[in-house]
């Protein structure tokens, strides 16, 4: 059950997040994104999140280097990040603390 | 980060899912798709139907920075609407033709004269909309060609007219030749109207060559993209009374049905449908760009 909750993961805020660490190209960002977070992300919907990042300037492409073109976060992107980290970290220590006092569970 | 050995690359599963997606995106990401999926070593299968469940929303919802330039994305646009717009045109006739004018109003039903109604209202101010808009273009083309003595685009640009005339003659001599008191049967009507089809699709194609070989632009191209989405919008109207009307017509006029074969309706309004999604979708692109200009 908790490993299914890894489809709501939002896959455009992982491709930020692997972005904040150094620019990266597609299978960069699938294995960064993997190994890092767990969620596995398809060709497909990789590059429609890669489009629409690029589209709101929330990443910009670099040189390509033959056909892998690497990707870098931009200062629109970071501040999105940011924003999103907060608020996910917010509900986080909430839910985790109202399961510590009701559940009496600390969580792993 | 090394990416493992090369697997073979550009299955023709993926290059079939990469062809579904609109061209500015194929030439944007194409290559880079390739290298990950050779990188990766991915299902073709799996990567195939991740690519093509993409495709769709690639096509209806495009990037903005993956629009070539404004005026290249307006003409595309206008021609595609052209197009598809005359095979509606074509299909709204075949309606009019199979339905209002054999009088197939079934006790008068409400919803089905409704239909009817709403269908003729916006079928025409669609056809008006698009011939406002689209005039003034056509003619700074005629204009430009004629000035630089051009009797290819002149033909081109001339073609609507010259396809609907032929036709129209053509359509008059056969109806005179083979038809009876109650008109020509089925298989000439059938001839008609393919023949019809297929000279709405040459007048479409005649100003779209034009338009890709004269580059026109200014305030002509954006006022006949701006009314192409508005005419492309109000067609929708149009389609969604025939779609209500043709199964309206199968619910409760089983003769119409029963007469015209079960499944021709359905093939006609997946064709409605089909028509009416690619004018939209490509009229949407347009005005974007148009708006962006």
């Amino acid at each position: 059950m908790t490993d299914k909750l890894d489809r709501w993961a939002d896959p455009p805020l992982l491709v930020l997040a692997s972005l904040a660490g150094e620019p990266k190209h597609g299978y960069a960002i699938t294995q960064d994104v993997a190994q890092t977070m767990g969620v596995r992300l398809s060709a497909g919907t990789l590059y429609a999140v890669i489009a629409r990042l690029e589209a709101r300037g929330l990443i910009e492409p670099l040189e390509a280097e033959d056909r892998r073109r690497p990707y870098r976060i931009t200062a629109a992107g970071a501040t999105v990040l940011a924003r999103q980290s907060e608020r996910m970290s917010k509900v986080a220590s909430l839910a985790q603390a109202r399961l510590s006092t009701n559940l009496g569970w600390a969580g792993a | 980060m090394k990416p493992p050995a090369q697997v073979p690359s550009g299955t023709p599963l993926c290059r079939a899912a990469l062809a579904l997606y609109p061209p500015s995106w194929r030439a944007r990401y194409a290559d880079e798709v390739r290298a990950l999926l050779d990188d990766s070593g991915a299902s073709p299968a799996a990567a195939a139907a991740s690519l093509a469940a993409r495709a769709l929303p690639a096509w209806v919802r495009p990037s903005r920075h993956l629009y070539d330039d404004g005026p290249a994305r307006m003409r595309a646009s206008v021609a595609t609407v052209l197009m598809a717009g005359s095979m509606l045109t074509g299909l709204g006739l075949v309606f009019v033709q199979l339905t209002q004018a054999q009088g197939l109003r079934p006790g008068q039903h409400p919803v089905i004269g409704w239909c009817y109604a709403v269908f003729d209202v916006a079928f025409v101010l669609s056809l008006l909309v698009a011939a406002a808009g689209g005039l003034p273009l056509w003619f700074l083309m005629l204009r430009r060609a004629c000035r630089e003595v051009s009797p290819r685009d002149v033909t081109y640009l001339l073609l609507p007219v010259m396809a609907s005339v032929s036709y129209l003659a053509a359509m008059i001599a056969t109806i005179r030749r083979v038809g009876g008191p109650d008109g020509v049967g089925p298989g000439w009507f059938g001839v008609i109207i393919l023949a019809g089809f297929v000279a709405a699709a040459v007048a479409a194609a005649g100003p779209g060559v034009a338009l890709r070989r004269l580059r026109p632009r200014g305030p002509a191209l954006r006022l006949a993209t701006t009314a192409a989405a508005l005419a492309a919008r109000i067609m929708l109207v149009a389609v969604a009374a025939v779609i209500v009307a043709v199964i309206g017509l199968c619910v409760w006029a089983p003769d119409f049905a029963g007469h015209h074969h079960a499944t021709l309706p359905g093939v006609y309004l997946v064709l409605m449908a089909a028509a009416a999604a690619v004018t939209v979708v490509s009229a949407s692109r347009g005005a974007r760009a148009a708006r962006a200009s």
